[in-house]
């Protein structure tokens, strides 16, 4: 437990710093995230900040602690008030996603595009390659592409949904060209209101939780019903995440309409998962 | 009803050979342009079922699935670089085989064509 201790005041504060600055704005967050977090290189400089934090060295990411909200428990050791309040937050002091030096993977981004446009999908199934049409089955083309691998439900009402991609920019890519395979069959599709439904982060914090005494304690967010499935089913509400949790200390997240949630969710949960530590 | 059997298996050489024929026959006067065609329903007919209940040889393919596509039923796949491994341990390789897959009514036959 006295090393639990230190690693949750840190996530506490972050917890903070997410509530307070970057919810009023998700649409830069997001940008801000194409630009960084996108690459995988990036992971370095995360890992060199949780050592830092990991110290307990959470003055400096902890720039506005000024809303201690109600969902953080007052032990929270808020830091003085640090300065830059209007100063953009750089990504690391944002989400300095990892507590421990773990980041959740994103497994997959569904998003929906509209293409604006009627479709004969007898039309598209006979022309476009890897492309199937059962209408009995389903009334939507399935279809693949190989970069970046994803799956596309294209419907004769013109919309689309686009599953599979690992990141929002492969997902925006891959509707781009989906949209432009319908385009080269003939028909006059635009690329209109992307976006993004869906994103789904898994990662393992390489501990054994207690996830009766997790359902017991968290009442309200979790259901935990061993007999239908074995995780833990936990129901946050801010962000608004719906977290898998196993006893072996794998975690599932999905529901997020922003990459960030799912990194608040995960520091968030971090916090209780060490309470309920399998000795 | 033999109008629901497709007619791919005119095309392979036996049903070259059983079309010249009856166009011959047809030419001579010999039978009547229906008769003609009735033959070649039975063909089909005949050939499908022959194909899903007495045909019994396997082959495995390997290779690398370029495309696929599904539709009225019909799947195509284009594979790169196959290898067909018959039952006599024969080993078959092309650079290309388009393969298109039929179902039939309560028979579920497939057809393979290569080019």
């Amino acid at each position: 437990m006295s090393f639990a201790l230190p690693a949750r005041q840190v996530t506490f504060g972050r917890s903070n710093t997410q509530q307070s600055q970057p919810y009023q704005p998700p649409q830069i967050q997001h940008q801000v995230s194409q630009h960084g977090l996108a690459l995988p290189a990036n992971n370095g400089p995360y890992l060199s900040t949780t050592s830092t934090n990991g110290n307990a060295a959470a003055g400096p990411s902890n720039p506005t602690s000024t809303s201690t909200s109600t969902s953080t428990p007052t032990s929270a050791p808020a830091p003085a008030p640090a300065p830059s309040p209007s100063a953009p937050l750089t990504l690391e002091q944002q989400h300095i996603t990892a507590v421990e030096g773990i980041v959740p993977t994103l497994q997959n981004i569904v998003a929906t595009v509209n293409l604006d446009c009627r479709l004969d999908l007898k039309t598209i199934a006979l022309h476009a390659r890897n492309a199937e049409y059962n209408p009995k089955r389903f009334a939507a083309v399935i279809m693949r592409i190989r970069d970046p691998k994803t799956t596309a439900l294209i419907f004769a009402s013109g919309k689309m949904v686009v599953t599979g991609a690992k990141s929002e920019d492969d997902s925006r890519l891959a509707s781009r060209k989906y949209a432009r395979i319908v385009q080269k069959l003939g028909f006059d599709a635009k690329f209109s209101e992307f976006k993004i439904q869906n994103i789904v982060g898994s990662c393992d914090v390489k501990f054994p939780i207690r996830l009766e005494g997790l359902a017991y304690s968290h009442g309200q967010f979790s259901s935990y019903e061993p007999e239908l499935f074995p995780g833990l089913i936990y129901r946050m509400i801010k962000p608004k995440v719906v977290l898998l949790i196993f006893v072996s200390g794998k975690i599932v997240l999905t529901g997020a309409k922003v990459r960030e949630e799912i990194y608040t969710a995960f520091n968030t949960i971090y916090t209780v998962l060490c309470e309920f530590r399998k000795p | 009803m033999a109008s629901a059997y497709y007619e791919f298996y005119r095309g392979s050489s036996i049903g070259m050979a059983l079309t010249d024929s009856l166009d011959e026959l047809i030419t001579s006067g010999a039978i009547t342009p229906q008769l003609a065609m009735k033959v070649l329903q039975q063909f089909d007919k005949s050939l499908a079922d022959t194909m899903v209940k007495q045909v019994k040889t396997k082959t495995n393919l390997k290779g690398h699935l370029h495309t696929y596509r599904l539709c009225d039923d019909v799947w195509t796949f284009i594979v790169k670089n196959p290898s067909f491994k018959m039952e006599s341990s024969d080993l078959v390789t092309s650079s290309r085989v388009k393969i298109i897959a039929c179902k039939n009514g309560d028979a579920i036959e497939s057809g393979g064509k290569k080019q």
